[in-house]
């Protein structure tokens, strides 16, 4: 008989993520879409859902309009019902003093009294912002097991890459399964040792409490990699690191952000959407709506995802398009991500380029990459710009959100920001 | 804020549509799927929610499970709510009796107590078997504006078809003065959509008058013509009975074709995305390297890695590598193997053609023999779940039975008009 849950999920989900910018200019990173249909926060989501854990809050600050709107009822996760919900904890006005997040473990903090109502036996603490897939009740078993304080998700990344990742030093206590965390570094200058941590957390709650509460009272700074491991570890508490080899997208760049989806392309994606059970809510953005992928006589269409209520007129490569897009006909996309309703008109090429929802492609426009230059950056442009017909834009280009059409001179060089 | 609807709608759905075939073996004929991501009932109940109408009733009869499940609670044509409703209304046992519904009106006067629970000011009364995009409330004010006793939606149609309709004959007012069910000799080009606005107790004392009279065409609408007020509501877009396995072909292939009048999306059809089929669960189609598609439709889920050229495809559906799909229908989760050729087949669900097969090939002319008048026009019939061998040839007009497995096939070679 199924119980009431014992695991108590809670997201992050407020982070904006300065490296990727005009993506997140209106919407935290967790909400900036993903994979043709999807945000990257569905990602967590699908997995809590597919682990068989239902009861989850999510933490949210930057902008979460676009978040509530995405979330919903929480029913597109099966996350509705007598022991099954999502619950959005944005901050709040206390008796003393109305706090801000001040860090990822201080919205955690001050949501204890959430934690304490639900008593959870566990408390799982997930980032809201990555690409992987994995099954948290293997993690959760194996933090029983061990009676751990804490169980950190971690995998390899070269011993070069560690300075940007916090990084533990987990022992063979269980071969690959996972093992004892001795030592823990936030981005180290000088890596010696090399097992990331995913931010996937899973805390005894006691230890969760203790430790929050004597890092509001006595630290300056309130993150759980930078602040709360180091001090469990401190504490001598019985930290673990469970070992995962699968695939896991980091896209804190434009760059990461392009290459990750274009992980999801090709006769063995390393991103299967279908077998990692992705769902989403297809009543955000009316997605629900949309009549099936319309191809007209001279659509062409290779090697890409292309969803529901989009129309191809002209030739799409090595692409992932989002609801809504319309190709003209005799435009040419290539290695690009196009989110919902982009409009790409007669004669345009596309090559290497990111563009945010709302966005118009004026006709015979020339943006990104060019096949002939070595300039192969992608190119991102910010939602609701509308590129004149003729401009020429070249790679690495960033365009700010919501410009005003006199913003785009006639050619656009290698590199320029424009805002 | 807009007030509480004071129309009921009761949707017709308990039509066997036997001319589709085996489409029709497991469902009745509004649940059959159309246009990638549909259900016939789709566009009656999308229509009833852009109309703003609020209360439904849904008559079902013949095999209703598929479309039990496919209404769900009705959120998905927003009809959950405070003052919204979807009732499923079957036939049940009375006090005296049990009964069968025995016709249109025979279902209405069965759900009287429907009908009362739910007090109103008109009721609309449909079909689920339409594709069309009508709205509703102009066809109740134009009603309550002839302060008519019956309003009778109504579409000009060609003289030669109006023997499969009821046809009307009006005056300079729009007041039907004639009506002939099925005429043989056409005296006007005017038919029933089988779309009519009642006033309720009108409707309900219509209903009370002579039990015998259970079919609103044959029965009580002439009787109403001859001594009530009975209006025309004129139609005049796209609308079309998809109750012939042709005619279903063409109302889908009618969607590819800019120009033909009909449009889910524009029409504001909704699917139900959580029943069967979850379109819910679908990721983007994916497109291999060698993916060739042209004037198609392509759903959710579908993998595409040969040619798909004047096509619809719903969800799921995986097209091997050099597999090649012409003028053809195919609905959820059908795989295609390698190499194989489809020319002018409409696939239920789950079908898989082995590779190498063909299906769709030789004289169009040669009708089913076991259903000559279901299958003439050259289409192929392949039923739920059934399975093609590798390098099997299938003709034209066939059909082959849902769930028919390798082995069923008596030879490699079935010949066109052959039923497996």
């Amino acid at each position: 008989m199924k119980q009431k849950p014992t695991t108590l999920a809670m997201v992050l989900a407020g982070g904006r993520v300065d490296e990727l910018n005009v993506l997140t200019y209106y919407r935290p990173k967790s909400a900036v879409p993903f994979g043709g249909f999807a945000r990257v926060i569905d990602f967590p989501l699908s997995n809590l859902m597919n682990s068989g854990l239902e009861q989850v809050a999510i933490l949210s600050q930057f902008r979460s309009f676009s978040l509530i709107n995405h979330i919903g009822s929480g029913a597109a996760w099966d996350m509705i019902g007598r022991y099954r919900g999502i619950s959005i904890l944005p901050p709040s006005t206390g008796h003393a003093s109305s706090n801000w997040y001040r860090g990822s473990a201080d919205s955690v903090y001050q949501n204890i009294d959430f934690i304490r109502y639900h008593n959870p036996d566990c408390v799982l603490i997930l980032s809201g912002d990555h690409i992987y897939h994995m099954n948290y009740q293997a993690l959760i078993d194996y933090h029983k097991d061990k009676d751990a304080d804490l169980t950190m998700a971690c995998l390899p990344v070269p011993m070069t890459a560690a300075h940007r990742f916090g990084v533990a030093d987990i022992d063979d206590e269980d071969g690959a399964v996972g093992g004892r965390v001795w030592r823990y570094k936030e981005k180290p200058q000088q890596a010696k040792f090399n097992w990331a941590s995913m931010t996937v957390f899973c805390f005894k709650p006691e230890a969760l409490l203790k430790t929050l509460t004597d890092n509001a009272q006595e630290d300056t700074s309130f993150e759980f990699g930078k602040d709360i491991i180091p001090r469990m570890l401190a504490d001598q508490r019985r930290v673990y690191g469970y070992k995962f080899d699968g695939y896991w997208g980091y896209t804190r760049t434009i760059e990461e952000y392009w290459q990750t989806s274009m992980d999801l392309l090709g006769p063995q994606p390393k991103i299967d959407l279908e077998r990692w059970g992705l769902r989403t809510n297809l009543e955000h953005r009316d997605i629900r709506d949309y009549q099936p992928l319309k191809i007209g006589d001279h659509g062409t269409i290779r090697d890409s995802l292309v969803y529901n209520g989009c129309v191809i007129e002209g030739t799409v490569e090595r692409s992932v398009l989002f609801p809504g897009v319309h190709i003209k006909p005799g435009a040419v996309v290539r290695d690009s991500v196009l989110f919902f309703n982009n409009q790409v008109q007669a004669g345009a090429r596309l090559t290497k380029v990111v563009s945010d929802v709302n966005s118009s492609f004026g006709e015979d426009a020339v943006v990104g990459a060019n096949e002939s230059s070595s300039e192969q950056e992608v190119t991102v442009l910010g939602w609701d710009n509308h590129i004149p017909k003729g401009t020429v834009i070249g790679s690495d280009c960033t365009i700010y959100p919501h410009l005003r059409p006199e913003k785009f001179g006639r050619t656009i060089k290698n590199g320029e920001i424009i805002r | 804020m807009n007030p509480i609807s004071k129309t009921l709608v009761l949707l017709l759905a308990g039509g066997v549509g036997s001319r589709l075939n085996i489409l029709v073996q497991s469902r009745a004929k509004p649940a059959v799927p159309f246009g990638g991501l549909y259900r016939i009932i789709d566009f009656s109940l999308s229509n009833v929610m852009n109309s703003g109408l609020t209360q439904v009733g849904v008559l079902t009869q013949y095999k209703p499970l598929s479309l039990m499940n496919h209404l769900g609670n009705g959120a998905a044509w927003d009809l959950a709510g405070r003052s919204r409703g979807i009732k499923i209304l079957p036939p049940r046992t009375g006090s005296k009796n049990s009964d069968w519904y025995k016709g249109t009106a025979d279902a209405v006067r069965q759900n009287i107590d429907f009908i009362k629970a739910h007090p109103s000011q008109e009721i609309l009364i449909l079909s689920g078997d339409h594709i069309y995009h009508m709205d509703f409330d102009q066809m109740i004010q134009a009603h309550r504006q002839k302060k008519a006793d019956i309003t009778i939606g109504m579409m000009v149609v060609p003289k030669e078809d109006i023997h499969q309709f009821g046809a009307g004959i009006t005056n300079d007012e729009g007041r039907i003065v004639e009506w002939e069910e099925k005429p043989k000799v056409a005296r006007t080009d005017l038919a029933s959509m089988g779309i009519y606005v009642f006033d309720s107790n009108y409707l309900l004392a219509l209903l009370n008058e002579n039990r015998e009279e259970v079919d609103f065409g044959m029965h009580l609408i002439p009787k109403a013509i001859s001594r009530d007020n009975v209006y025309a509501y004129r139609f005049n877009d796209y609308w079309r009975d998809v109750g012939t396995v042709q005619a279903y072909w063409q109302a889908n292939m009618d969607i590819l074709h800019e120009g033909s009048g009909i449009s889910p999306e524009a029409w504001g059809i909704r699917p139900n995305v959580e029943a069967s089929g979850r379109m819910a669960d679908r990721c983007p189609a994916r497109f291999g390297a060698k993916a060739l598609v042209s004037n198609s439709m392509i759903s959710s889920g579908c993998e595409i890695n040969g040619e798909v050229i004047n096509s619809i495809l719903s969800p799921g559906v995986v097209v091997g590598e050099g597999a090649v799909i012409r003028d053809s229908v195919l609905i959820d989760d059908c795989q295609i193997g390698e190499g194989a050729l489809i020319d002018l087949v409409i696939m239920d669900k789950r079908v898989r053609v082995g590779r190498h097969a063909v299906v769709g090939s030789g004289d169009k002319r040669t009708v089913n023999v076991a259903h000559p008048s279901h299958l003439y026009t050259g289409i192929t019939l392949l039923g739920k779940g059934a399975q093609v061998p590798d390098g099997a040839v299938v003709g034209r007009n066939c059909i082959v039975n849902p769930g028919r497995l390798p082995h069923d096939f008596p030879s490699l070679h079935v010949g066109s008009g052959m039923t497996v």
